[in-house]
């Protein structure tokens, strides 16, 4: 990667929802970056803000949610790498012409997410014709092409959604969201909801997606497998917060964070002795009010008393991976919880 | 086309027994109703005219009226012999209240002015209601839209005699900018090619038809305001945005069309429901349609005319609801016809 500059810089990212009861802090503080080219996988259970960052990514959070503050820098333009975006400050105009030519999305329940009156060629024609006007024709073989990458004919572009499978549905959309060859494209939880053999050939379809197109793909999944076998780095989320970034082989070789262990503990070996997992006890803490000093310290089996009383600083490891513990902070006292 | 044919057959046959069921229901009904309006006719003449007629020659002349107006002989016997008059002859018998005019000849002659005035009346307040509900449902937020959905609340429970009377109230008495009464203007030679004659019905329609599309509208744009919420919050429409769609277009063809689909269905009910609805503001407003013209034939219990009038009624809300089966598929992809 000659180039430095990260496609995609977001820090401090937060994202609250507000209720009678308080601020629901769903996503707090996030520093993650993206680099060109690259599937970035976002990782952790269900309920720990992994979808709502994208949303918030894409401004798709809706009232009563909001972006309390945090910048997203993109930087789209490989002919000017240093010009940057604040997407969190664009207006709606400037967001809606960023949207699908730069950034473009596969949705969590792509079952419901195309208009279901509209054939689906023209689903994918009025995409362009609202970004990149030309020729209808153009259009088409664009459309055409679209479809085959994604292992679909060309006729199935006059049909209606109904009369297409599930994955049919999830591919259309993948198959959409290429169309303008944007820079970035977020698949929220993509092959939920699929079986298998669909799951595999849609993930085969992002992979290529990157290889051919040369776009960057932030994927989100809860499933640690999917991510094993698709990204290149990824960022395990816990309770609205990063615990743990670096590569996919490092995560899953050699995970340091006590949460990210147990998570990789939690999966079964194919072909290994069937035997009890190892699950982490206790529930997923409540985004109305995260736990005091470190938000997995009452579940975590390593906690020493500084956990429940400081909040963790993100430590950076030698090969870059950063780590949210204080059980990596050299200059903090485990016993105390002062630095 | 053969799915279509059978489909066709079996929605006749059901029709024809509709009608018959409902033709059959109404005969007896109205029969139920003690008295016997020939007898209590003649009575009425002798005293009007203060003279007294032979009981012999009395009974005689009302035995051959009763024969004219075939409501001579027992109950069964009536209603197999009008059976056969109105399904096989398709002649209703002469009217009582102006005897010996055809029942028939007075309904045709009304028929005109009630569907003229309702007919219109129903798609001008499906159109304003369904395009008012459908912004105020995307824009629901602004004081605007919170006070015409409360203002519709309110409207929509009033009946349409009430309105009728307020309007007649403000414009025909308070400030006197509306005929009152009629459906044109009797100095006016009648022909339908005198565009004075042609501006005078719609002057005098404007008063009854705002009476009707004052509760319409707020019936449709209460409907069209949930459906449209109901949309807002559906997948493909987060997706529409997410596409970087223009906004307008995303109203027309994501929310707008797919809020129509159901609504259509209504109007063609309440289109249906036009000879039905109404009688009240017909009769306050003493317009010459079908209203005024069930009233005269209840008061005398002219048995022919009103159950010339109930058919028709019956005929044009099953005919609306068969076409409208008959076109959905054409308009909703999602709807295919079979057995």
């Amino acid at each position: 990667m000659t180039d430095a500059r990260p496609l995609l810089t977001i820090e401090d990212m937060r994202i609250h929802y507000d209720s009678v009861r308080g601020a629901y802090k769903v996503v707090d503080g996030v520093d993650v970056e993206v680099h060109r080219n690259e599937i970035f996988g976002l990782a952790g259970e269900s309920g720990c803000g992994k979808s709502t960052l994208v949303e918030g990514i894409l401004r798709l959070i809706e009232p009563p949610g909001h972006i309390h503050s945090g910048t997203a820098l993109f930087r789209p333009f490989p002919e000017d790498p240093e010009r940057s975006l604040d997407l969190v400050q664009l207006d709606y105009h400037e967001m809606r012409e960023i949207r699908w030519k730069h950034l473009s999305y596969i949705p969590q329940g792509s079952m419901n997410s195309l208009n279901p009156v509209m054939r689906i060629r023209d689903q994918m024609t009025d995409v362009v014709m609202h970004h990149e006007p030309g020729g209808q024709n153009e259009i088409n073989r664009n459309i055409a092409a679209a479809l085959e990458m994604v292992g679909l004919p060309e006729s199935l572009g006059a049909l209606y959604p109904h009369e297409l499978s599930g994955g049919m549905k999830q591919r259309v959309c993948i198959a959409m969201s290429m169309l303008l060859q944007p820079a970035l494209v977020v698949a929220d939880e993509p092959t939920t909801a699929l079986d298998v053999n669909v799951q595999r050939a849609v993930l085969e379809t992002i992979a290529h997606l990157r290889d051919q197109m040369g776009a960057a793909v932030i994927f989100v999944s809860h499933d640690l497998a999917v991510h094993a076998e698709l990204v290149d780095r990824m960022a395990i989320m816990y309770a609205g917060v990063v615990m743990e970034l670096g590569t996919v082989y490092e995560i899953f070789d050699n995970p340091q964070h006590p949460y990210t262990k147990r998570l990789i503990h939690s999966i079964p070996a194919l072909g290994g002795p069937r035997e009890r997992l190892e699950s982490i006890p206790g529930m997923a803490p409540s985004p109305l009010a995260w736990p005091e000093g470190c938000r997995f310290h009452p579940r975590c089996p390593d906690a020493v008393p500084a956990c429940s009383s400081a909040t963790p600083r993100t430590i950076e490891l030698d090969t870059g991976r950063k780590v949210t513990c204080h059980l990596f902070d050299p200059d903090i006292d485990l016993e105390q919880g002062s630095a | 086309m053969k799915p279509l044919v059978s489909y066709v057959i079996t929605r006749a046959l059901m029709f024809l027994l509709s009608i018959w069921g409902a033709f059959t229901l109404a005969f007896f009904f109205f029969h139920l109703i003690p008295g016997d309006p020939v007898s209590a006719y003649l009575q009425q003449l002798e005293q009007q005219f203060s003279q007294t007629v032979d009981a012999a020659d009395a009974a005689a002349m009302a035995a051959e009226m009763k024969a004219r107006l075939g409501i001579d002989g027992s109950l069964p016997e009536q209603y197999w012999r009008f059976l056969g008059n109105v399904f096989i002859r398709f002649d209703l018998g002469p009217s009582f209240i102006n005897f010996p005019k055809p029942a028939l000849e007075h309904i045709l002659e009304k028929l005109p002015w009630t569907l003229w005035l309702l007919g219109t009346s129903t798609i001008i307040s499906w159109i304003l209601g369904f395009v008012v509900g459908g912004i105020i449902g995307t824009f629901r937020n602004n004081f605007a839209s919170q006070f015409l959905i409360n203002f519709s609340l309110v409207i929509s429970q009033i009946p349409s005699y009430f309105t009728a009377l307020f309007a007649l109230f403000l414009f025909g008495y308070w400030f006197v900018l509306l005929p009152t009464k009629g459906a044109y203007d009797p100095s006016i030679e009648k022909d339908l090619l005198n565009p004075r004659f042609l501006l005078s019905v719609a002057r005098y329609a404007i008063m009854p038809a705002m009476a009707v599309v004052m509760v319409g509208v707020a019936g449709t744009l209460i409907s069209t305001r949930s459906l449209v919420t109901t949309i807002l919050g559906d997948d493909y429409l987060q997706f529409a945005h997410a596409k970087g769609l223009r906004r307008s277009h995303i109203l027309m063809r994501y929310v707008l069309r797919n809020a129509m689909l159901p609504q259509i269905t209504g109007l063609a009910l309440s289109l249906g429901f036009v000879l039905n609805g109404f009688y009240l503001v017909e009769i306050i407003f003493n317009y010459p349609g079908m209203g005024s013209l069930f009233l005269s034939a209840i008061r005398l219990l002219d048995y022919n005319l009103i159950l010339g009038i109930v058919l028709m009624s019956i005929t044009v809300v099953l005919a609306a609801t068969f076409i409208i089966d008959l076109l959905l598929p054409l308009i909703d992809p999602r709807i295919k016809l079979s057995d």
